[in-house]
């Protein structure tokens, strides 16, 4: 969908990053304890296993994430607002740094020497979702930046995932609206991994931190996986036009998946099929 | 004096001829109609008498016996008036009815001769059966005149008729009328441009019309199963000539061919309502039974809206034509057989409220009722409908953008290319393909041939089930231009068997 150009975008570090599933990680600025936890809980966990944690290397949750990864020893990519030379905020210095080592990169859009402009970070937050696979929102108000990524990843037809939290907290207003619309719910990394379609090879401790990842992504087949939820169904039809692909075709890859029990029928649609063990509490 | 009429009584898409014999006698002026007659045909012994008088004619005046050969054959309807009238007048003059001609009409008290049922029918026989020559209403014969080798000679009025018998008068003989394909570019009611969204059944209607199969579009209210469904037979080849003259005697037989234009070359659409009964459905009627809905959808598309709500015996009355194309009934008057040869495409909500499965609205049904709802469709017909498709609601957002879907026109050319294809190798479409012949024409790759007995083990598929599937494949194959079934094909294919569930 998005034409995004990886190699023109200036990088510091190791770019691209080694293959593998990507998932941004965004949230507040100013998260609640809860979220800045639960950012660097998940992050820790989806590095773990090879998943590149994607982020915007802003205060809160941004951070939480890459420090997330990094502490994992995971791979990490911070998207920036401003040119790679520049590191907004400036207390992030070291954390920059720190991702250059750890075999991530700093990336932007901008030419080096961007300063820091208001209207650059809603572009920012685009290629941020065109980079990943999966857009997780882990606390965000209403009209915090993070649903401005989580926009922009749905426009890519980009899986997006929310963290919920309590019901009094204004932090979890938006993430609670995005799962409401459809986002599907994150509880901790398996959900994310499931949404990758890596989840039938990681998880054979259901309350387990995953520890084993091969990911099979066995070419178009698994195209069809991201875009289907387990909960609300999705028309052949519908998938057709996200993938752009003939319907007959699409019909035939979830018809080749339900042999394979991957998907399965709901109401007039398909859905992503839960295997046995792999049903969540 | 003697005098001999042919003409002909209707049995289903059969004429059987009747010999009409007057003669007066001497005796008590009466009038004597024998040879098992209904009531329809005896009361003609009052409009032929009025007819007479009131055409200038004389009526004899003696013992008049009006005799219908073969006895043993019950005559029903109107169109003896007139060959017992012509009979009678020729009596009564002491003339001679020409050779190898025969008549049919109704007769009005004035002696005007009125539009029969079924002309084209009795026309096609009679010319078969040898007669060069056929007398009837004049509002009837450009039914006829499409029967070559057989002069038609419009009637208007008894007395005009019996003038040109008598070789005083002439009437001029309808020409033949030729029938001319014409090109449908017509355009069309329900266009597939106007189809928003809705992919999966759009191409599920075109593999359909493909191929001959039955299609079921299960969905909401509201999604479009209607639409959908109307645009099946713009999508179809033309009707060719000999679909087009079946479809014409059908319509002939319960006087429903449109004044001046006998032959249509559209494919016939017939929606009948969920309340019709089995006779109204299949055909019926006392005596002889008459062609019901599935007999006018003849060579065309039968659309049965909310299939859950017709009676359970009407739609099991669907079966045998469903697999062999026609329909035998059985009635007092005997058993005739009609063609019914048709595309089936039904339409349910996937529960009594129809909102299972939506996204946007919440189904209100109890498990059960919908549990009940679904096994009304379920077993043997279902079993019969290769196509069984979900039909989603399409966001009011893309409504209300300008279509980008394909237009009838362009999808009827593959369709078209891939039913050559089908006729050219074997004769039918893959609807009607026979085990066997499907075997030899149709045959699975390695791989393909795995995955169809996966699903099969799987959804626990009847043999049936297992063919339906296999022609299914067939014809996506076909619509690809490919000879050998490859594991795509037969995937495509199983996927539109939505009501398939896990064994």
């Amino acid at each position: 969908m998005s034409p995004l150009d990886v190699s023109a975008l200036n990088a510091r570090g190791r770019w691209p990053p080694p293959a593998g599933p990507r998932v941004a990680i965004v949230g507040s600025r100013r998260p609640s304890p809860y979220g800045e936890a639960v950012a660097e809980q998940l992050a820790a966990d989806l590095a773990r296993v090879g998943v590149v944690v994607v982020s915007g290397l802003a205060l809160g949750c941004d951070a939480a994430a890459h420090r997330g990864a990094l502490l994992a020893g995971g791979v990490t990519v911070a998207v920036m607002g401003t040119g790679v030379d520049i590191v907004y905020p400036a207390s992030h210095l070291r954390l920059a740094e720190e991702i250059v080592a750890g075999g991530g990169a700093l990336v932007s859009q901008f030419p080096n020497g961007s300063e820091p402009r208001r209207q650059n970070f809603p572009a920012r937050n685009f290629t941020m979702a065109a980079l990943s696979d999966v857009v997780v929102v882990v606390e965000a108000a209403q009209g915090s930046g993070a649903l401005i990524t989580a926009e922009a990843a749905l426009d890519l037809h980009k899986e997006v995932m929310a963290v919920p939290g309590s019901i009094f907290s204004p932090l979890s207003v938006g993430t609670h609206n995005l799962i409401r619309d459809g986002a599907a719910l994150v509880q901790n990394a398996r959900d994310v991994l499931a949404a990758l379609g890596a989840a039938g090879e990681v998880l054979d401790d259901p309350l387990g931190t995953p520890t084993r990842l091969g990911f099979g992504l066995k070419g178009e087949r698994d195209g069809i996986l991201l875009h289907l939820s387990d909960v609300l169904s999705m028309s052949a039809a519908e998938l057709a036009r996200k993938l752009q692909l003939p319907v007959a075709e699409v019909l035939g890859r979830l018809t080749s998946l339900e042999l394979d029990g991957a998907v399965r029928r709901h109401g007039q649609g398909y859905v992503r099929a839960l295997r046995r063990g792999e049903e969540r509490a | 004096m003697l005098a001999t009429v042919h003409s002909c009584v209707l049995v289903g898409l059969e004429a059987r001829r009747v010999e009409v014999q007057a003669d007066s006698a001497n005796g008590d002026p009466k009038f004597f109609l024998v040879g098992l007659a209904a009531t329809s045909v005896k009361e003609a012994r009052e409009r032929v008498r009025s007819a007479i008088k009131n055409s200038g004619l004389d009526f004899p005046r003696a013992r008049l016996t009006v005799n219908l050969a073969p006895a043993e054959m019950r005559k029903q309807g109107s169109g003896l008036d007139f060959p017992i009238a012509v009979a009678i007048a020729l009596a009564e003059i002491g003339k001679q009815a020409p050779a190898r001609s025969a008549f049919l009409g109704e007769l009005a008290l004035d002696g005007a001769i009125r539009h029969v049922d079924g002309v084209l029918v009795a026309a096609r026989c009679l010319q078969k059966a040898g007669f060069e020559r056929f007398f009837v209403p004049s509002v009837d014969a450009n039914e006829a005149a499409l029967i070559e080798g057989l002069e038609v000679i419009p009637c208007t009025h008894l007395q005009h008729v019996v003038a040109h018998l008598l070789g005083e008068d002439w009437i001029p003989p309808q020409p033949f009328a030729k029938a001319i394909l014409e090109s449908s570019n017509a355009a069309l009611e329900h266009d597939l441009v106007e189809v928003h969204g809705q992919e999966e059944a759009r191409r599920a209607i075109e593999v359909a019309a493909a191929g001959g199969h039955h299609l079921l579009l299960t969905g909401p209210p509201g999604a479009g199963k209607t639409m959908l469904a109307r645009c099946v037979p713009g999508i179809l080849p033309p009707l060719d000539l000999g679909e087009a003259f079946e479809v014409a005697q059908v319509r002939s037989l319960l006087g429903d061919l449109i004044p001046g234009k006998p032959l249509d070359w559209t494919r016939p659409f017939r929606a009948p309502h969920h309340g019709v009964s089995m006779a109204g459905l299949v055909g019926g009627g006392s005596g002889l039974a008459l062609p019901g809905e599935i007999s006018r959808a003849n060579h065309g598309v039968l659309f049965l809206d909310e299939l859950a709500e017709f009676q359970a015996p009407v739609l099991q009355a669907l079966r045998q034509p469903l697999e062999t194309g026609r329909v035998t009934i059985t009635r007092s008057g005997g058993s005739v057989t009609y063609p019914a040869r048709f595309t089936l495409v039904a339409a349910t909500n996937p529960c009594p409220c129809g909102w299972l499965g939506d996204s946007a609205r919440t189904c209100r049904c109890t498990p059960g009722l919908v549990d009940a709802y679904q096994r009304r469709l379920s077993g043997p017909l279902l079993d019969r409908i290769d196509l069984q498709v979900g039909v989603c609601r399409v966001p009011l957002a893309e409504l209300a953008s300008e279509p980008r879907g394909e237009a009838s026109a362009t999808v009827r050319e593959r369709v078209l290319s891939a039913r050559t294809r089908q006729l050219d190798r074997q004769g039918c479409l893959n609807a009607q393909l026979k085990p066997k012949r499907l075997r030899e024409v149709a045959l699975l790759e390695p791989g393909s041939r795995r995955t169809l007995e996966r699903w099969s083990e799987q959804k626990g598929l009847t043999a049936r089930g297992f063919h339906r599937a296999w022609r299914v494949a067939r014809t996506a194959a076909d619509l690809e231009g490919t000879e050998a079934i490859g594991d795509r094909h037969v995937l495509e294919a199983l996927g539109y068997r939505l009501h398939d569930v896990a064994a």
